[in-house]
């Protein structure tokens, strides 16, 4: 349609500027993070080298020690103690802003800039987390699901296969303390182990015989986000990160690896007078002519299975392969 | 500066590929074989090999690089892609560990024998790592991870696998070959056998570096046989390449055996064993602590991405045996070389 003649609109004078930003940026996306608020956290001093060692005494024997009245001592039984080492390992991100960006574009942008290394850190820890128990745990392969994959997708028998593993191997489930309560709260279960899956697996969560979901618990309170649902004593964290391999199962479908683990699992150990530095360096230092900034964020992080018997998990397959 | 070089290096080839660290990752990376560039063979040869980080899929597993060969017999170039011949591998850039690369499908064979002997076209290396899936026959194993040895075109033997009591051979195989290291190291491994000793002796499929002193706990489900292990930890008293001997008598337990390919995929799988800490001596008189690698237990980044994967071969950027490579690695300041604003 013509502009109307004689009238002065935006037809014939456009407006000077064509965009306006609004006055706060949208979300920046961020995957769920679960797999390190259900493991031990711990300091190494500084200055002492680059391992820590985390020490564990096993139980005594407790085969005979009836005294038979003769009066000979039984022979003493020499404590055994099983070390677990962890090195200490340095990660950075760095942004580098050229001038022009401040001076032109959202004033919020550097601020946002230093957020986005804040988050950086915070998924960056997760998926080392993450790559911890993919590499160093031993899962068994779900067999009950009927997908007709090896690994199949999950099923209750599954799950209460690797439950038995952690009960006969004496692992203790999270909400024992009230550490772990505020950690994720005690609905529905309160003695319950962590499993952690990936959100691609969620249509099969929500087919296994007796899953209770996360909107049908008896209490909200407290829950995290990330919880999805409860199959028998295991509470499901879901992540779009979770670990998977490519073309692993046997009709070379993508394989889904789920922790399963109970307290004292595993630790992450962070760097006294280190952990978590973010920080800027003026343009006078980055640029030879002044015109760009940097931003940086370093954080230091060690990770260990710290109780191989307390941690196991399931591969598997989705119905529906992604 | 917007495009400058990060890291440089050479190398004498063994007629493997190689693996070269980029720690700040690269956007530009060029290899000369300069033992070819200064001769002429009857059958031309590749003499350099450039990779350019693919501006809109830069982790693209299939952006094999550039390939500059000499024509049979003379010294005129000829430039094509790597990717143009499947029998010759270029570079792979791994921006994580472990990579799962792009699979080799039409495998006709793997051995009901000890040791177990694939076949199947490649292009891959004296110990690489590789995980078989689709094993048709021999589905016991479809999934698992196996360290290869006597490599050829043609196919690869499975040192980690004694299949001679398996029933059948497997008629079909796919392979992808993934990094040398997991993520983090020490890794779980696969058990493909345990003696029944005083002192088991364990053997894994892939090459492993656990060392005297470590300790391992066992995951084997019943369905392979040897499941009064499970849950047992025992401490490494000897080690070989594909193999560990711990101090847990196993002497009365079940025979480890696989079980029958027709039982997947209902059957549990894998048998795995993973790393439990260690255990060490200490002699006071002599003030030496034995019985632990200070290099390998402590838990650690197994494999430090990115890297760049350089195949081996005639024509190919790793060259063939004792052929002298020169890299560089470059990195644009705007990380992408097709930027508008470099």
């Amino acid at each position: 349609m013509s502009a109307p003649l004689g009238i002065t609109n935006i037809n014939n004078l456009a407006p000077e500027v064509p965009v306006q930003a609004l006055e706060d940026f949208l979300s920046t996306p961020m995957f769920n993070l679960i797999h390190s608020f259900g493991v031990d956290l711990y300091h190494a001093e500084a200055y002492l080298g680059k391992t820590t060692r985390m020490s564990r005494f096993e139980r005594l024997s407790t085969d005979g020690g009836q005294l038979d009245g003769s009066g000979i001592d039984p022979a003493p039984e020499v404590p055994v103690r099983s070390d677990i080492d962890a090195r200490m390992e340095i990660y950075a991100k760095s942004i580098t802003v050229n001038e022009q960006v401040i001076l032109w574009e959202n004033p919020k942008t550097y601020s946002k800039f230093v957020g986005l290394l804040g988050q950086w850190m915070r998924e960056k820890e997760d998926l080392l987390m993450r790559d911890l128990f993919s590499s160093s745990v031993t899962y068994l392969n779900a067999v009950g699901g009927g997908n007709g994959d090896s690994p199949s997708n999950p099923s209750r028998g599954d799950f209460n296969n690797i439950e038995t593993i952690l009960l006969n191997n004496d692992a203790r489930t999270m909400l024992e303390s009230v550490e772990a309560m505020d950690k994720f709260s005690t609905s529905p279960t309160r003695d319950a182990f962590i499993c952690l899956a990936s959100s691609a697996m969620t249509n099969d969560l929500q087919n296994i015989q007796g899953v209770i979901l996360k909107n049908a618990y008896p209490s909200q309170e407290g829950l995290r986000p990330e919880e999805y649902c409860s199959v028998s004593r295991f509470r499901v964290f879901i992540s779009s990160k979770a670990a998977k391999k490519p073309g692993a199962s046997m009709l070379g479908r993508t394989v889904y690896t789920m922790p399963m683990y109970g307290l004292e699992a595993a630790a992450k150990i962070e760097q006294n007078q280190y952990t978590s530095v973010i920080g800027s360096r003026p343009a006078w230092v980055v640029s030879s002519v002044g015109q760009n900034s940097g931003l940086y964020a370093r954080f230091a992080i060690a990770r260990a299975i710290t109780n191989q018997n307390w941690i196991s998990g399931l591969n598997a397959t989705t119905t529906q392969p992604t | 500066m917007p495009f400058t070089i990060i890291t440089q290096g050479n190398f004498t080839s063994t007629g493997v590929g190689v693996k070269i660290p980029i720690p700040q990752s690269c956007d530009y990376f060029v290899a000369t074989n300069v033992t070819q560039m200064g001769t002429t063979q009857a059958t031309g040869r590749c003499v350099r090999g450039e990779w350019y980080r693919n501006g809109t899929n830069a982790n693209d597993l299939s952006n094999l690089g550039l390939r500059w060969k000499k024509t049979d017999a003379t010294s005129a170039i000829n430039i094509d892609s790597f990717a143009t011949s499947t029998a010759s591998g270029g570079f792979v850039y791994v921006p994580t560990a472990p990579v799962t690369e792009a699979a080799v499908t039409g495998g006709t064979a793997i051995t009901a024998a000890s040791p177990a002997v694939v076949t199947i076209t490649n292009t891959y290396s004296e110990g690489d790592r590789v995980r078989l899936y689709a094993t048709t026959g021999m589905l016991q194993i479809a999934g698992m991870d196996f360290t290869i040895s006597s490599v050829s075109g043609a196919g690869f033997t499975l040192l980690g696998l004694d299949a001679s009591a398996f029933a059948a051979p497997a008629t079909a195989v796919t392979a992808r070959r993934i990094s040398e290291f997991d993520a983090v190291e020490p890794r779980f491994l696969y058990i493909t056998g345990i003696s029944q000793a005083s002192q088991a002796v364990v053997t894994v499929s892939t090459e492993h570096n656990y060392v005297v002193g470590e300790l391992v706990t066992f995951n084997v489900p019943s369905s392979f046989g040897m499941s009064e292990i499970t849950g047992l930890t025992g401490k490494i008293v000897a080690v070989t390449a594909y193999t560990m001997t711990v101090n847990i008598d196993s002497s009365n337990f079940t025979a480890f055996a696989f079980p029958a390919s027709t039982g997947v995929p209902t059957v549990q799988l894998f048998a795995t064993l993973g790393p439990a800490g260690q255990r060490t001596q200490y002699n006071p008189i002599t003030g030496i602590q034995t019985g632990y690698d200070f290099n390998y237990p402590p838990f650690h980044t197994g494999e430090f991405t990115p890297y760049l994967f350089l195949n081996a071969g005639a024509n190919s950027p790793a060259g063939s045996a004792d052929d002298v490579i020169v890299w560089q690695a470059y990195k644009s300041e705007t990380e992408l070389i097709n930027s508008g604003n470099p």
